[in-house]
C-alpha cells in the first residue's frame, strides 16, 4: 500500500527517510518524524479498532493523548507493550503493531452483531445480564475481556531496563507550548533551577502545527529558537518524551519519561523509561486544551476526526486524511483547519457553522478563498460504515436546540468537527483544586490553586496565542521571584504575533437530529466506551442524578483516554437531562494517572536481585564456598545448613547436631544485633527495658534478659554484657536489631531524657564465630593463650578481652547449644581469618560448620526459646516458663510491668510452654499444628493450642516440638492430639520443654 | 601451640568488587575490563583505616577543645558539614553526634580521646562495620547516580573546600550512606559493611549507562 494521502509539503517531518512497519501484518511504509497514526493516515488506514461494547468500526480521531480510539498493541514477544495510542507511537523501523479491539480481526468482527443490535447494550448492561448467578462471572469475565479487546501484555519477563532519578527544582513547567517554553526561559534568565517537561517528541506544543507567524518568521522557527536558548541555560533541564502524568502533596509530581520507546529496541545502555520523581518549589501548569468534539448521529464512523487534529496532521505530518471534507464548527477557530484544508488542494464541501450569522475575521478570509460556508447548520448525522460517506445537514434555532428546516446531504469522506475548547485541568485537578465552570470559555478551568502552583495558557483558558506568551512570560517571572531568583519583571520582549480576532463561539453540546435523542442513531458521547448521550439520559430516567455515579453508571471517561474528549459534552448532556446548569452539576475529579504508565517505570530497577539488599556476613564467601544452603533471616542471608555430597537437608542436619555434641560445631553468628550502650545512666537504663536488673553486673560479666513491650508480651531477648564502668554490649535477634536499638532511642529521647546513655549499632563491627561443643575448649586453646580458659577462671556467662588467632578479640562464654561454647568476636574485617584460623585449629576434633536449622535443633533440645517463633507478640514471661528472668525487686519499674498482673495476664488457661513428645516418635509434627484434647470431639474443635518449634533430634532419636498449650504447665504427662491436614491425626505427650540435659552440666564440662 | 600466626589477612567489605565493572569482559573473570568501554564512573573503596562513632555535647568546650585538640581539626556543629585534614576527617552526624574517620589505629585514637575527654560521651569503633568509597567521574553523570540513589538534593550543596564541605547520613538506594562531597567535585560515601554488596551492585547497575567500574 503506497502513502495515498502523503501531500508535498514539509511540516516536521523528512520524506527523504522512509521507515518501514507492519499494521495487522501488513508492510507500510511511513517516513521519520511521522507518528504510527499518521502514518497509518498516510497509508490509508483507517478502520483501527473496534468499540468496547458494541464493536462498531472507529477510526483514528484525534492526534495526542485524547485519542480514544487507535488503541495499539506494539511489537511482540517480551517486549511487547499493549494499548499505546497510535498517536504518540513514534514511527520506527520494523515497528509491528496491530489493533486491540476486534476479535477475530478488524474488518471482520464477529462481536459486530451486537452493534446492530445495539440498543439491547443499554447502560449498566454488564450490571444487569451478567450479575446472575454470580458463580458464572468468571465465566462471562472471561468471553467480555476477550471480546472487548484491551490488549495483551506479555507473559514473559520484561526485557527492558526501568530506573528512577529523584529531581529538585525551583520550577516545573509542565507542557512545552508556548506559554510553558517563555515561562522556563524567564524564570531560568533570573536563575532558577528549571524543569520543563513534554509529553510529545519535540518541544513547541500546538506550534508545531502552527501556520502562524511570530515576529515575522513560522512559528516553528521561532520555537526551535527557544528551545536552543533554554538549551544554553545550565540550570535547566528540559524533558521532552516525558509526561507529567500526577501531581500529588507537597507539590511533588511524578514524570514517565520514554527514552527507546521511539527508537523501538531494548536499550543497549541505560533504561528504556525513566521515572522522575520531582520535588518542585513552584509548579507551571501549561498543559493546553483539547478540542471538544461534537454530539451527533454516529458520529463514531472512521472519517469523523478533530479539526484541530485534521491541521496537525497537514501541517505537521504532511498527510491530509481524506479526500472531500466537511468541517463542521461552532467557533471562529476552527476555520484554520478549512484555510489548511483548502491549501492541500483537496475537495472542501462546505464549512458549517451552528452560529446563525458568522462574521469574524477569519470566516472572512475562507469566504474569500471561495469556500461555501453553511451558517445557522449542524452536521446532525454522519452516514457510512466502515468510512463516512456523507454528511446530513440541517437547519438550526439559535440557541442550537431544535431542527428548523429540511435535511440535506454532502457527500464526504471526511467531517472535521470543532466545538470549542475545553483546558487540559487533569493536573490542577490532581491537587484538589475543584474546576470552576466559565460560561464565557465554554469550559471548566483549574479551580484556585491548593498547592505552589499556577496555570497558564489554554489550560488555564486563554487561547489566544499573543496571551498565552505573555501570561507565560509573567507567570515564569513570578515563579522565579518567589523562590528568591530575580526580580519578578519580565525581561524578554515580546514577540509579535498575527493573529485573528474572534467571534464568541457557541456552546453546543448534543447536536439534535430529526429524531428525538432516544430514538436517533447513537450520538456517541465516549467513543472508547461507547457511551452515547441517549445512555446518559437513559440513566437519569433510571435515577441516577450525582455526575460521580452516572460516570460508574454509563463508563463514561474511564477509558485508557480518561475521557478528555467525553467528558465535558457528557457532563452538559446530564446536566440538560437533570435540568439544571453545568455549574450546578458539576465535573468529575480527575485523578492520577495523567495517561497509563508502565509499571515497569514504577518497579524502577528494584527488582531482581535488587529488589530488596541482601546482607551478607564477612565470611559470606566461604560459606558459599562449602557450599552452604541459606535462609533469609531479615535481610540477612545465612547458612541453613551445609550439605556433603549427597545428604539430604535432614542427613546434614543430624550429622551438625551429632557433631556438636559429641564433639566441636561452629556457627557464623555475626548477624545478631550488638547495641554498645555507654554512659553514667547506662546500668539503669537496661534495667528498666529488660526484666532483670543489670544494676550489679560487674564488668567480666553477661547476663541473659528479656525486654516486654509496654503490654507485657516478650518482644526480643539476648545477653547483655558488662564491658567496664558504664558501658555495655546488648546482643538482640537478628531480625529484631533495628527495632530494638529504635526502641532505646524512643524510650530514652521521649520518656528518660534525664538519663544519660548514648546507644551505637555495633552489629557490622564485629564478626562473631561461635565454637561449640565437649570440644570447644580445645580448639580455642589452639590459638588463644593469653585468656585463662580454666573452668573456674572463665566461668559460663563470664567473657574476657584476649588475642585470637593473633587479632584482638573480646570472647563471651554464653551458650545456645547447652554446651560448652565460646562466641568469639573480633573487628569484621579479620572476621573471614579468624573463621579460617578456627577451622584449623579444629581439624583434629573434626569441627563441623553448622547453620539454622542444626541451630534451631540444638536449642529446642534445651527448650530455649526463639522470640517471634515460639512467641508471637501475645506471651509473656511466665507463658514461657521464664518467671525467674524476670526481677520482682526492681526499685524502679521496667517496662511492660504492670500489664503483667493484669487478669488476663495471669489467667490460668493462658497458652503455655511445654515440650510435646510423639507417641510414635518417628513422627515429626508440623509447625502451626493444632492441639487438641479430644480428637473425637465433632468440628470444629476446641483448639487447645499450637505447635510452634518441630524437628527430629539425632541426639535424642525421636522428634521433639515445643508448643504452646492452655494450661499446659499443668498438664505435663497429659496426652493432647494434633489432627493433620491430611486427616491424620498424631498424638503427643506433653512435657518438659528441657528435653536435653535437664541439670546444665554439660556446659560445664572440663 | 600457634597463637601467632605469620599471616593475619584482612578483608574490606568491597574486597571481592575490586576490579569488577559494569562492562565485564565476557567470560575473562581475571580480565579488569572491557578495553573499549570509557567509564565515565569510578568507585574507589578506602584502604581499611579507623572508623569511630562520636557522642558527646557540642556545648561543652571540654568537648570540643579536646577533639580538636588530638585531631587537629575543629569538631563540625554546623549541621551537614564535615572538617578534614590530610589525616582524618570529622562528620557531623546530628547534633550530639559525630563520625571520625582516621588513619591512626583505632584502639590508639579511642585511647587518646579518652585521656583528654571526660564526662557524658561515647566513643564506638564501628571501623569493622563501615567503608568508606569515593564515586569520581563526569559531573552529569555523578550527578545521575546520585539522583538514581538517594531523595536528597545534593545539587544545592556549595563546592567543598579542602578542608570542609558539606554531608548528610540519608537513604541510598535502599540501604542507607553518610553521603559527603570533596573538594575535587567527587563524593565520598561511607556505607555498612553488610550492605555493600548490595551497594556495589547497586552501583554497577545505576552506573551502567556511563560505564562503571570499581578499584580497591
Amino acid at each position: 500500500m503506497s502513502q495515498i494521502n502523503r501531500l508535498n509539503s514539509k511540516g516536521r517531518i523528512d520524506c527523504d527517510s522512509p521507515i518501514n512497519f507492519t499494521y495487522n501484518g501488513r508492510q507500510m511504509q511511513g517516513v521519520a518524524g511521522d507518528t504510527l497514526a499518521s502514518a497509518l493516515l498516510a497509508n490509508g488506514v483507517n478502520l483501527v479498532g473496534r468499540s468496547f461494547k458494541y464493536s462498531r468500526p472507529r477510526g483514528i480521531v484525534g492526534h495526542g493523548a485524547e485519542e480514544p480510539n487507535a488503541i495499539m498493541q506494539i511489537g511482540s514477544g517480551a517486549a511487547t507493550v499493549p494499548n499505546l495510542k497510535a498517536t504518540q507511537v513514534e514511527l520506527y523501523e520494523g515497528l509491528e503493531s496491530a489493533s486491540v479491539n476486534g476479535w477475530p480481526s478488524v474488518n471482520f468482527d464477529l462481536m459486530s452483531i451486537t452493534g446492530w443490535f445495539g440498543r439491547m447494550m443499554p447502560p449498566g448492561f454488564y450490571y444487569k445480564t451478567f450479575m446472575y448467578p454470580a458463580k458464572l462471572w468468571m465465566t462471562y469475565e472471561h468471553f467480555i475481556r476477550k471480546a472487548a479487546g484491551l490488549g495483551s501484555a506479555p507473559v514473559q519477563d520484561d526485557p527492558d531496563h526501568y530506573d528512577k532519578l529523584n529531581q529538585h527544582c525551583d520550577l516545573l513547567v509542565v507542557g512545552a507550548g508556548p506559554a510553558g517554553l517563555v515561562a522556563a526561559r524567564e524564570a531560568a534568565r533570573a536563575g532558577a533551577r528549571v524543569i520543563i517537561a513534554d509529553e510529545q517528541n519535540e518541544f513547541g506544543g500546538s506550534l508545531l502545527a502552527s501556520t502562524n507567524s511570530i515576529d515575522g518568521q513560522p512559528a516553528t522557527s521561532w520555537v526551535d529558537e527557544l528551545v536552543a536558548e533554554l538549551n544554553g541555560f545550565s540550570n535547566v533541564q528540559t524533558l521532552p518524551r516525558s509526561t507529567v502524568f500526577g501531581y500529588y502533596d507537597h507539590n511533588f509530581l511524578g514524570i514517565l519519561q520514554r527514552r527507546t520507546d521511539h527508537l523501538g529496541i531494548s536499550a543497549a545502555s541505560g533504561s528504556r523509561q525513566r521515572l522522575h520523581r520531582v520535588r518542585a518549589k513552584r509548579v507551571i501548569l501549561a498543559t493546553g486544551a483539547f478540542e471538544r468534539p461534537l454530539v451527533f448521529a454516529h458520529n463514531d464512523i472512521p472519517g469523523v476526526m478533530q479539526a484541530s487534529s485534521v491541521s496537525t496532521y497537514i501541517n505537521r505530518y504532511a498527510v491530509a486524511p481524506g479526500q472531500r471534507m466537511v468541517l463542521f464548527t461552532t467557533n471562529d477557530n476552527a476555520y484554520q483547519t478549512a484555510i489548511d484544508w483548502h491549501r492541500t488542494g483537496r475537495a472542501l464541501v462546505a464549512v458549517v457553522d451552528s452560529r446563525p450569522a458568522p462574521n469574524g475575521q477569519i470566516v472572512q478570509e475562507v469566504k474569500d478563498l471561495g469556500i461555501l460556508v453553511i451558517a445557522g447548520s449542524a452536521v446532525i448525522e454522519a452516514q457510512g460504515g466502515k468510512r463516512v460517506k456523507r454528511a446530513l445537514i440541517a437547519p438550526l434555532n439559535a440557541d442550537g436546540t431544535e431542527i428548523t428546516g429540511a435535511v440535506q446531504k454532502l457527500v464526504c469522506d471526511l467531517i472535521a468537527c470543532s466545538g470549542g475548547w475545553s483546558p487540559a485541568i487533569h493536573l490542577s485537578s490532581h491537587t484538589g483544586a475543584k474546576p470552576v465552570w466559565d460560561q464565557a470559555i465554554i469550559g471548566f478551568k483549574p479551580g484556585k490553586s491548593v498547592q505552589q502552583e499556577r496555570s497558564v495558557g489554554a489550560c488555564g483558558g486563554t487561547y489566544s496565542l499573543a496571551d498565552c506568551i505573555a501570561e507565560g512570560a509573567s507567570a515564569g517571572a513570578e515563579a522565579a521571584k518567589l523562590v528568591g531568583c530575580g526580580d519578578g519583571a519580565v525581561h524578554f520582549p515580546m514577540p509579535q504575533v498575527e493573529e485573528y480576532s474572534e467571534q464568541p463561539p457557541q456552546a453546543l453540546f448534543l447536536v439534535p437530529h430529526t429524531k428525538a435523542t432516544s430514538r436517533a442513531p447513537s450520538q456517541f458521547v465516549d467513543m472508547q466506551l461507547d457511551v452515547s448521550a441517549s445512555g446518559i439520559e437513559l440513566a437519569v430516567r433510571e435515577g441516577f442524578k450525582s455526575v460521580e455515579h452516572i460516570k460508574r453508571y454509563t463508563a463514561m471517561g474511564f477509558g485508557t483516554d480518561q475521557g478528555k474528549l467525553g467528558n465535558i459534552n457528557g457532563m452538559a448532556i446530564l446536566a440538560n437531562a437533570l435540568g439544571q446548569s453545568i455549574e450546578q452539576t458539576g465535573t468529575t475529579i480527575f485523578r492520577p494517572s495523567y495517561s497509563p504508565t508502565t509499571f515497569g517505570a514504577i518497579a524502577g530497577a528494584d527488582v531482581a536481585g535488587l529488589f530488596d539488599p541482601e546482607r551478607y556476613t564477612a565470611v559470606h564467601r566461604w560459606h558459599q564456598q562449602q557450599g552452604a544452603e541459606f535462609e533469609d533471616v531479615g535481610q540477612w542471608k545465612r547458612p541453613w545448613y551445609f550439605p556433603q555430597s549427597g545428604e539430604s537437608m535432614q542427613d546434614a542436619v543430624n550429622r551438625e547436631c551429632l557433631a556438636v555434641r559429641n564433639s566441636v560445631g561452629i556457627l557464623d553468628a555475626s548477624t545478631l544485633g550488638k547495641i554498645d550502650i555507654q554512659g553514667p545512666d547506662a546500668a539503669e537504663f537496661i534495667t528498666r527495658i529488660y526484666t532483670n536488673s543489670y544494676l550489679k553486673l560487674a564488668p567480666g560479666k553477661c547476663r541473659y534478659g528479656v525486654m516486654l513491650k509496654e503490654d507485657g508480651m516478650i518482644f526480643d531477648d539476648g545477653v547483655c554484657a558488662c564491658l567496664g564502668d558504664n558501658h555495655y554490649l546488648m546482643f538482640t535477634t537478628t531480625g529484631g536489631a533495628a527495632g530494638v536499638l529504635a526502641w532505646l532511642e524512643l524510650w530514652q529521647q521521649t520518656e528518660w531524657p534525664d538519663l544519660r546513655v548514648y546507644f551505637t549499632s555495633v552489629t557490622d563491627h564485629w564478626t562473631t564465630a561461635t565454637i561449640t561443643g565437649p570440644n570447644a575448649r580445645k580448639v580455642l586453646a589452639q590459638v588463644c593463650d593469653d585468656i585463662d580458659l580454666d573452668q573456674d577462671a572463665f566461668q559460663f556467662m563470664d567473657w574476657r578481652d584476649g588475642t585470637v588467632a593473633g587479632v584482638q578479640a573480646r570472647v563471651f562464654r554464653i551458650s545456645f547449644t547447652g554446651e560448652l561454647s565460646y562466641e568469639i568476636n573480633v573487628p569484621a574485617q579479620y572476621g573471614r581469618y579468624l573463621w579460617e584460623a578456627l577451622i584449623a585449629a579444629g581439624e583434629e576434633f573434626d569441627i563441623t560448620p553448622y547453620g539454622t536449622e542444626t541451630m534451631h535443633v540444638l536449642r529446642a533440645e534445651k527448650g530455649f526459646i526463639i522470640v517471634g517463633q515460639d512467641t508471637d507478640g501475645s506471651m509473656t514471661p511466665a507463658d514461657m516458663n521464664m518467671d525467674w528472668v524476670v526481677g520482682k525487686n526492681k526499685s524502679f519499674s521496667f517496662i511492660g510491668k504492670r500489664s503483667l498482673q493484669r487478669s488476663d495476664s495471669v489467667r490460668a488457661d493462658r497458652k503455655q510452654l511445654v515440650g510435646l513428645k510423639t507417641l510414635d516418635g518417628t513422627q515429626v509434627l508440623p509447625e502451626g499444628a493444632q492441639v487438641v484434647f479430644d480428637p473425637q470431639q465433632a468440628i470444629p474443635m476446641s483448639m487447645q493450642g499450637h505447635v510452634t518449634s518441630s524437628y527430629y533430634s539425632a541426639n535424642m532419636g525421636h522428634s521433639i516440638a515445643l508448643a504452646v498449650v492452655k494450661g499446659g504447665h499443668s498438664r505435663l504427662g497429659q496426652t493432647v492430639h494434633c489432627p493433620l491436614a491430611d486427616g491424620r491425626t498424631i498424638a503427643a505427650e506433653i512435657v518438659s520443654s528441657v528435653f536435653y540435659d535437664p541439670k546444665g552440666e554439660r556446659q560445664n564440662v572440663q | 601451640m600457634s597463637s601467632n600466626p605469620v599471616n593475619i589477612s584482612i578483608e574490606s567489605p568491597l574486597q571481592y568488587f575490586h576490579k569488577l565493572s559494569s562492562h565485564q569482559s565476557k567470560g575473562q573473570r581475571a580480565e579488569l575490563f572491557n578495553g573499549d568501554v570509557d567509564f565515565a564512573l569510578v568507585v574507589k573503596e578506602a584502604p581499611v583505616c579507623s572508623h569511630l562513632n562520636l557522642r558527646g555535647s557540642a556545648q561543652d568546650q571540654n568537648f570540643v577543645n579536646g577533639i580538636s585538640q588530638v585531631l587537629d581539626i575543629a569538631l563540625p556543629t554546623e549541621p551537614g558539614t564535615y572538617n578534614c585534614s590530610q589525616e582524618a576527617a570529622i562528620y557531623w552526624l546530628g547534633p550530639d553526634e559525630w563520625m571520625l574517620v582516621s588513619r591512626t589505629e583505632a584502639a590508639e585514637l579511642e585511647a587518646a580521646l579518652r585521656k583528654v575527654l571526660s564526662g557524658h560521651i561515647s566513643i564506638v569503633d564501628v571501623s569493622g562495620g563501615q567503608t568508606l568509597i569515593n564515586l569520581r567521574g563526569a559531573e552529569d553523570a555523578l550527578q545521575t547516580l546520585l539522583k538514581k540513589s538517594s531523595v536528597y538534593d545534593f545539587a544545592a550543596w556549595s563546592r567543598a573546600s579542602k578542608d570542609s564541605g558539606h554531608c548528610t547520613q540519608t537513604t541510598f538506594a535502599k540501604a542507607t550512606a553518610v553521603v559527603s562531597n570533596k573538594s575535587d567535585g567527587s563524593f565520598d560515601l561511607i556505607v555498612r559493611r553488610s550492605f555493600a554488596d548490595y551497594i556495589a551492585l547497586w552501583l554497577l547497575d545505576a552506573g551502567q549507562e556511563f560505564g562503571c567500574r570499581i578499584e580497591g
